[in-house]
């Protein structure tokens, strides 16, 4: 699985770029034909001008030649409108591909692995990073290829009527990539520190937001804002380094064409004069000559996507590089009840960190409940993780029996988990159920909320179940979102569940509510909790105590 | 969808103070789109003139003079090269300026409405509006108002010059250019503007769940959501491509018909001028040249197609920020304030609230002078966290007052009620970045000793030793690799470094073993003995340091037996 992924992690743009070789290919063969147009729509407007002006025709007999201008024109617009398009399509298609496989593999990594991670840092980069390839995909690629296609076309054209302008074109042409990449390579650490700094204004906006009331608290709303309008000059600052740089280049891409247009005008000019030139020719080339570098303006007008894309995608492939902590889960061979969990010398850490959990051995049964507890930072959360399968084990093992005997991972078993500040999606209270069960009944919800404690305060919302939750569970209180959960956790109907402080925040009624529906769960699955309160010891068939990473106490309460 | 947005967000105060900037942004626009009419312009004429020269025979050819208006074309060639350049270096400036502002506005504008904000908007969603809409906003003058001015002044003056040379030709010209200006605009606008506004709404909404996924992902995981929460991201992502795709073939149509009424400009505009050129009203030079003008009159109205698609996403980024402005301010900061007394009384007279249409609090009357040490307990969502959001002034109560020192709560700022009340709030926030960025963003000016002073008392001194930075350890986002308890000590630490003369403490010993909880409640009552406290609990740890314990019954005090100590 995490090999396969590996494999399909895009590296490089040009790699991303391959996913819509086809449609990338209609647009650019597109874009050839609508140059054939272009030259074909220049001959005959040349045709007509010259008629007109030096051959005295009259207007009406020029009809059949504007007819023809005019299907060209159109047929040129259609192979450049749906070039265009396809050039859209492709973008569109690279980008929410790239932004759906990002999110699977974020996944994959897990809270754990992320922990390190800013998650407004995350979403700018989904968001405006990946949108950033767009343009890249869309413009660049395809302007690219037209680049090659439609001054070759032209010069080819120009080739026949007249020695000297091909001379001129095929010599500044080809200067002005040259030079445009000559420019782009140092251009490339500007924009690099244009999305650092875009990232950077990102994450603090959204850590700002989220802390509103406590700079409030703290009466530093306007420090917030003086580093706010800090960073936001920053990035104005290098962004407008980049911009100056691609504002130069351009202007030297113009000055090189406009220099060219010149000098073809002035020679035809003088050899006009002498009239060793028919000037329908003359005002072809002159036709045409413009459109020669319009395809190179326009890439190096995207070049600057090209630039934006790269600095916005190195980000975004250290994120497919992180490793991936969780286990993937796998569907159990067999149906028969959870008997016991095991852990077996177990060692876990974070990143480079020292091992926080040392050769720790338990056993825990079913119809058992197990309260572990032990000071703050003991390693009783990092424990949890560990069974929850959202970090891995440095050494030992942790398995899972069953009542018929086989030995499973803990992966494959049905977990319920109830945090110490649970995370509530923004819906309402039947939607924050329904998410570890999507089809569960009115009935059934009502019966989880029931044993959780929560009924009473439900039924005194006005829309009860269908109640509104706003960010972090408004209206709902520390303690009613933490039975929410309980109640979430025990809709799975686990074999295994655990609790992280499952009473902390709740007055002591409340608690030994919750108390006695954590005592009623256990029955029949394995029940572990984590608490250094005592209000649950009474209940518990097994009490371990956690210190630095190893046990200090096992005793079993009956 | 040019009716006025509902609320009170203008853009208008953000350029005036760009005024002098974008004006000459628009005058440099002007004049390069100007030589570049005047480039094509007179190299057409010099073609046809060097030619017509060239068939007139040895007194022709020595009569054209081909240096001036080659040095013309050389003119006009440099300085459009030298006004684009400046044109777009000073009008992003001033784009990326306006930017900024509205970004630092938009904080200001959230600031006092963080209440609200926390119950009716999504972090995510207000982020996108932080940079995306700001930026979106900022680009009105670039997007927007350059190209309608330039288009504007250019085609007055092209349609100017070819009438002057004939009056058929320049009508021909003004009723194309009218065409392209301002009828396929407004076409492109009516086919996309739905379909737009559609977008930006699953745009929004994609990104606040990306956002909410990312951080509630351990609890999806846990319960067995992660492919389910995928799958909706995927439907999300399907939908917004679908209406993108819809949007962009709409739009390139409408871009592609410009180029087709160019031609047939040229066509109308070459056919008067060769019925003036029959009457002799118009020399053989002057035909070319005029169709040359009206290619290039057509280039500057080329951008108002994009111009009116940048409008419509102008008009709903200022809508979503009129919105976020519309947010009520829960309690609005008094126009003039006055002094904090000093030694002065915190106390509640008969306060009522109602939140969300339910009763919270109903009377509740209630005095604390400073060094008095008062508890309060209660069920869990009897109002005993909104009991300490009144004293903070986060709400307001709906009757009855909050005062200190006779005076109410709403004569002081936030700012200045900070330095006098601290709380420890059931969910504190930690900012990213170390423990000392979080203890300075309490107290700016503590020093080293200070800090470790202040971890001491909440016993987490040891701990942020035994962390591998020490005081310069990441707390991860909102504190994630700092335990609970660790992130509530901490939170109370920044309190005690800020020394108020009132501290609200929420559930303090909260996630603490209990003899650690009652070590810290003496330690933090020791270390600010002049402090009034209000601590609101449910644990009993703190109730032996209390003066007076009240029980929150009903949204009523009640004293408690023998809570008189």
């Amino acid at each position: 699985m995490t090999a396969r992924l590996h494999a399909r992690a895009p590296q490089t743009l040009s790699r991303l770029t391959r996913l819509a070789a086809v449609p990338l290919a209609g647009s650019v063969i597109l874009g050839g034909g609508g140059a054939v147009f272009l030259i074909a729509q220049m001959g005959i407007l040349a045709q007509i001008i010259t008629d007109l002006a030096f051959r005295h025709h009259h207007a009406l007999n020029e009809l059949l030649y504007a007819g023809l201008l005019i299907g060209c024109v159109v047929l040129r617009a259609l192979c450049q409108g749906s070039g265009d398009m396809l050039g859209d399509y492709a973008g569109q298609t690279v980008t929410s591909s790239l932004r759906m496989e990002a999110m699977e593999h974020l996944f994959r990594v897990g809270p754990v692995g992320l922990a390190g991670q800013d998650s407004g840092r995350i979403a700018t980069l989904l968001s405006e990073g990946i949108e950033a390839l767009h343009s890249y995909i869309s413009r660049y690629m395809t302007r690219a290829a037209a680049m090659l296609v439609t001054p070759l076309l032209i010069l080819a054209m120009v080739a026949k009527l007249d020695g000297w302008s091909l001379l001129i074109l095929a010599i500044t042409g080809p200067l002005i990539p040259l030079f445009m990449a000559l420019v782009g390579y140092s251009a490339q650490s500007l924009m690099d520190r244009k999305w650092t700094e875009l990232l950077l204004l990102g994450a603090s906006f959204l850590d700002t937001l989220q802390g509103l009331t406590t700079l409030r608290l703290f009466g530093r709303t306007r420090d917030g804002l003086t580093i706010l309008a800090h960073q936001t000059r920053a990035h104005r600052r290098s962004t407008m380094a980049v911009m100056r740089v691609a504002f130069l280049t351009s202007a030297v891409l113009e000055f090189f064409s406009s220099l060219s247009i010149a000098l073809v005008a002035v020679l035809f000019g003088a050899r006009l004069l002498n009239g060793t030139v028919a000037f329908q020719e003359a005002f072809f080339v002159l036709l045409l000559a413009p459109e020669f570098f319009m395809p190179l303006r326009s890439f190096s007008a995207s070049y600057h996507d090209r630039q934006n894309a790269q600095s916005a995608f190195t980000p975004i492939a250290e994120l497919f590089t992180l490793p991936p902590l969780c286990q993937a889960d796998c569907p159990s061979s067999t149906s028969a009840p959870l008997q016991s969990v095991q852990l077996d010398k177990l060692c876990a850490g974070y990143g480079d960190e020292p091992d926080v959990l040392h050769s720790l051995s338990a056993h825990f049964n079913r119809n058992q409940l197990t309260v572990i507890t032990g000071p703050s930072g003991s390693g009783k959360t990092t424990l949890l993780r560990v069974l929850l399968g959202m970090m891995p084990l440095r050494s030992g093992q942790a398995n899972a029996q069953r009542a018929d005997g086989t030995h499973c991972p803990l992966e494959s078993l049905t977990i319920g988990w109830v945090p110490q500040s649970p995370f509530l999606l923004a819906g309402t209270i039947a939607d924050n159920l329904r998410l570890a069960a999507p089809h569960a009944t009115e009935d059934a919800l009502q019966d989880v909320v029931q044993q959780a404690g929560m009924s009473d305060i439900i039924a005194t919302l006005p829309e009860g179940l269908q109640t509104s939750l706003g960010e972090r569970g408004a209206p709902l209180s520390a303690g009613q979102i933490r039975r929410l959960a309980l109640a979430r956790a025990l809709l799975r109907a686990p074999q295994l569940l655990l609790f992280d402080e499952p009473t902390a925040d709740l007055d002591a009624a409340n608690a030994a509510h919750v108390a006695d529906a954590i005592a009623q769960a256990s029955s029949g699955r394995v029940c572990i909790v984590i608490a250094h309160r005592s209000d649950l010891t009474r209940y518990a068939q097994q009490t371990l105590t956690l210190s630095n990473g190893s046990w200090t106490q096992t005793g079993a309460v009956s | 969808m040019t009716q006025p947005s509902p609320s009170a967000f203008s853009i208008r105060p953000f350029l005036r103070q760009a005024r002098g900037v974008l004006f000459a942004g628009c005058v440099l626009s002007c004049l390069a789109s100007l030589a570049s009419f005047g480039l094509l312009f007179l190299s057409g004429w010099l073609l046809a003139g060097a030619a017509a020269a060239g068939i007139g025979g040895i007194v022709a050819q020595n009569m054209f003079n081909i240096t001036l208006p080659a040095a013309g074309v050389r003119f006009f060639a440099t300085v459009r090269i030298v006004a684009r350049y400046g044109e777009r270096l000073i009008t992003h400036d001033a784009a990326l300026r306006v930017t900024g502002k509205l970004r630092v506005w938009s904080f200001k504008t959230l600031a006092p409405r963080s209440e609200s904000l926390a119950t009716q908007a999504r972090s995510g969603d207000v982020l996108s509006r932080f940079v995306h809409d700001t930026e979106q906003l900022g680009q009105f003058p670039l997007d927007v108002g350059l190209p309608v001015g330039t288009a504007f002044v250019g085609a007055l003056v092209a349609v100017g010059v070819t009438s002057a040379f004939n009056p058929a030709s320049g009508l021909a010209l003004a009723l194309g250019m009218s065409i392209g200006g301002l009828a396929l605009p407004w076409l492109i606008g009516v086919l996309t503007d739905p379909l737009s506004q559609q977008q930006r709404d699953h745009t929004a909404r994609l990104h606040a769940d990306m956002l909410e996924t990312l951080q509630g992902m351990a609890d999806i995981m846990a319960n067995g959501a992660a492919q389910r929460c995928i799958d909706r991201l995927h439907q999300r992502q399907t939908t917004l491509n679908r209406l993108i795709m819809g949007q962009a073939w709409r739009a390139h149509i409408v871009r592609q018909l410009l180029p087709i009424l160019t031609m047939l400009c040229v066509l109308s505009v070459l056919f008067c001028a060769s019925k003036a050129l029959q009457a002799g009203h118009l020399t053989t030079a002057q035909l070319p040249m005029l169709a040359m003008g009206v290619l290039a009159a057509f280039e500057m109205v080329a951008p108002l197609m994009d111009a009116r698609l940048a409008y419509e996403r102008f008009v709903q980024a200022a809508q979503r920020a009129g919105a976020l402005c519309d947010l009520p301010i829960a309690t609005p900061e008094p126009s003039t304030p006055v002094a904090l007394p000093q030694h002065a009384p915190l106390a509640l007279r008969h306060v009522q609230l109602s939140l969300d249409g339910h009763r919270v609090l109903n009377d509740v009357t209630f005095s604390l002078a400073p060094g008095e040490r008062c508890a309060i307990t209660g069920p869990s969502g009897a109002g005993k966290s909104t009991l300490a959001r009144l004293i903070m002034r986060l709400i307001d109560p709906d009757h009855g007052s909050v005062t200190l020192g006779d005076k109410p709560l709403n004569h002081f700022t936030t700012e200045q009620l900070s330095h006098e009340i601290g709380m420890l709030s059931q969910t504190p926030h930690l900012f990213q970045g170390s423990v000392r960025r979080n203890l300075l963003m309490a107290d700016p000016q503590a020093t080293e000793a200070q800090m470790i002073a202040a971890l001491h008392i909440v016993d987490l001194h040891e701990e942020v030793n035994a962390m591998p930075q020490g005081l310069d350890t990441l707390c991860g986002e909102h504190g994630t690799r700092l335990s609970g308890g660790q992130m509530r000590r901490l939170a109370l630490a920044q309190i005690i470094l800020r020394r108020p003369s009132f501290l609200v403490l929420d559930e303090p010993t909260e996630s603490l073993p209990p003899s650690m909880g009652t070590r810290m409640i003496d330690n933090v009552l020791a270390a600010l003995p002049q402090a009034g406290v209000l601590c609101i609990t449910h644990r009993p740890e703190p109730l032996p340091f209390m003066n007076r314990v009240f029980r929150l019954h009903n949204g009523c005090l009640i004293a408690e037996e023998g809570g008189e100590r």
